[in-house]
């Protein structure tokens, strides 16, 4: 059983392909890391691959049995609380109303959400407790697979750090399999075990790289080396870190 | 500890007394307000005399007399049923249609138009339409009062769909809601944000209309007993009934939108504790 195949998907805005031919493959248990510069269709592609935006063309199956989503906003709703966000997507997963309480205090345990911090409103929390609800949120429904859009490129570097190892150890022993989005290559060494590269202007995958070892047993020598190493002779990474601001995502 | 999603009792019973006396509290500014109205009422009349602005306490006086008159009570819950009716098939058109048209871009763009018409036409010119139409009764008050007040609660509806975060429609589509959820969930609940502002001036424009629209067809109610007041060159009474319209839309506006819009925008005040913006 494999967790998410993507055969040839391409998708255009107002006529214009922006992904094309893109052939991407996750396994179960397994993050892949898709990097790629900005505005090269990142999130367009998971946008596709997680179904809320329909593919112009080529094949998608999804095999794991229920997903979850976190995004680069926390997308939390201004008026519900922290349990309130929670409670909503466990409404929606179909959780009986009396189970979910327990449930949430289980996820808030799981990320270190403490009971104060679940009763108040998205707008009492900061930048890295609201991102820290939405993580919650994705795991209280119980997914095998969760789609990162470029979760932690709003938050700081001491905050990222810390939020890539809650991803790190939640997605530990191959519990869950997902594809994160990011244009940061040290984020993709340090979670992923495998990383795709998309070509600049969305027209396939460039290539894949593996990464050694596991995410959770992997040191900060070892990333560092990977990354200086890849983007110093790996040709893969050349237009890594290219910018163009007025290339419409 | 679970964290209990539920407050117990005695919690939300704190809270809920809490907000009340909150609530209340803002009262000490309308009525400072009040008073300074008042004081320059009482002004104006020491300058130009009692006929031509009687004072302030004359005016209650006068009301205090009409409240001992059976009459006068439904004179006043005539015109008081009329405005809340009226403003209530306002409150629903304007956001089946507002809603049906922020989310129908086309739609929004066709209807503006037609909006800055329907806000151009002097209300006056519907009253003699519906008197001609439905003669003074009930239904010539409340026709005008839904031409006038709809644009307001239409265009209020329609932009709080239009300007909705769509990146929670997002969410709860990730998450599996469909698209009536979706609507009932985080569509709806993002319109409060223009709504409710447009609900208390359509309210404001229902009780001036109907006023209005009682005094010129002759529909009784308190515009009839203005009409009367003036046949008579009685300026006590006359400003006592105005003083009693603008009660009762006070009364409707802090029991009926104001609680509403409290118990709905919970999570502003959490922003704002003790009315200090973070």
């Amino acid at each position: 059983m494999t967790g998410l195949v993507l055969e040839g998907v391409g998708h255009a805005y107002l006529g214009r392909f922006v992904l094309e031919g893109i052939d991407l493959r996750v396994a179960p248990g397994e993050i892949v890391a898709l990097v790629g510069p900005s505005g090269c269709g990142k999130s367009t592609l998971v946008h596709v691959a997680a179904g809320l935006l329909a593919p112009r063309a080529g094949r998608i199956e999804r095999a794991y049995l229920r997903h979850a989503m976190i995004f680069q906003d926390p997308c939390l709703m201004p008026w519900a609380t922290a349990a309130g966000n929670i409670a909503y997507v466990l409404g929606l997963a179909g959780v009986p109303r009396r189970q979910r309480t327990r449930r949430i205090a289980e996820v808030a345990a799981e990320v270190a959400l403490e009971a104060g911090d679940l009763a108040k409103y998205p707008v009492e929390l900061s930048g890295g407790m609201r991102q820290r609800v939405a993580i919650a949120r994705a795991l209280a429904v119980r997914p095998d697979f969760i789609y990162f859009d470029e979760p932690f490129t709003a938050l700081d570097v001491a905050l990222r750090r810390r939020m890539q190892d809650l991803v790190i150890d939640t997605c530990a022993g191959g519990r869950l399999s997902g594809l994160f989005i990011t244009h940061d290559l040290h984020e993709a060494v340090r979670i992923a075990h495998r990383i795709a590269v998309l070509d600049t202007r969305g027209h396939g995958i460039l290539g894949e790289r593996p990464l050694p070892g596991d995410p959770e047993s992997r040191d900060d020598a070892t990333v560092f080396r990977w990354v200086r190493s890849a983007l110093a002779g790996d040709p893969l990474f050349r237009h890594i870190h290219d910018v163009d601001e007025r290339q419409v995502a | 500890m679970p964290q209990p999603l539920h407050p117990s009792l005695p919690a939300v019973l704190a809270d809920r007394a809490g907000r009340i006396l909150h609530f209340l509290w803002s009262g000490w500014a309308g009525l400072a307000a009040l008073c300074v109205l008042a004081a320059a009422w009482q002004a104006g009349h020491e300058t130009y005399g009692a006929f031509i602005l009687a004072s302030p306490l004359a005016t209650l006086r006068e009301i205090g007399g009409l409240a001992l008159e059976p009459e006068s009570w439904s004179t006043a819950a005539m015109t008081l049923q009329r405005a809340v009716t009226g403003f209530a098939l306002v409150a629903v058109a304007g956001v089946v249609l507002g809603v049906a048209a922020g989310y129908s871009p086309a739609a929004l763009r066709i209807t503006a138009p037609l909006i800055t018409i329907l806000l151009g036409i002097p209300p006056i010119a519907w009253i003699v339409l519906a008197m001609i139409w439905f003669g003074g009764s009930d239904a010539t008050v409340r026709t005008v009062i839904v031409v006038t007040a709809l644009p307001v609660v239409f265009l209020g509806a329609a932009h709080g769909i239009a300007t909705r975060d769509r990146s929670l429609d997002r969410m709860a589509e990730a998450f599996g809601a469909g698209p009536l959820r979706r609507f009932l969930t985080v569509g709806l609940r993002q319109t409060t944000t223009t709504l409710f502002p447009a609900f208390a001036l359509a309210l404001g424009i229902a009780f001036k209309v109907a006023v209005m629209a009682e005094l010129l067809a002759n529909a009784g109610g308190i515009g009839g007993a203005l009409a009367d007041a003036r046949i008579n060159l009685d300026i006590a009474k006359a400003l006592a009934w105005v003083v009693i319209a603008v009660a009762m839309l006070l009364l409707v506006e802090y029991t009926l939108v104001h609680p509403l819009k409290g118990e709905i925008d919970r999570w502003r005040r959490a922003a704002q504790p003790w009315g200090v913006r973070r």
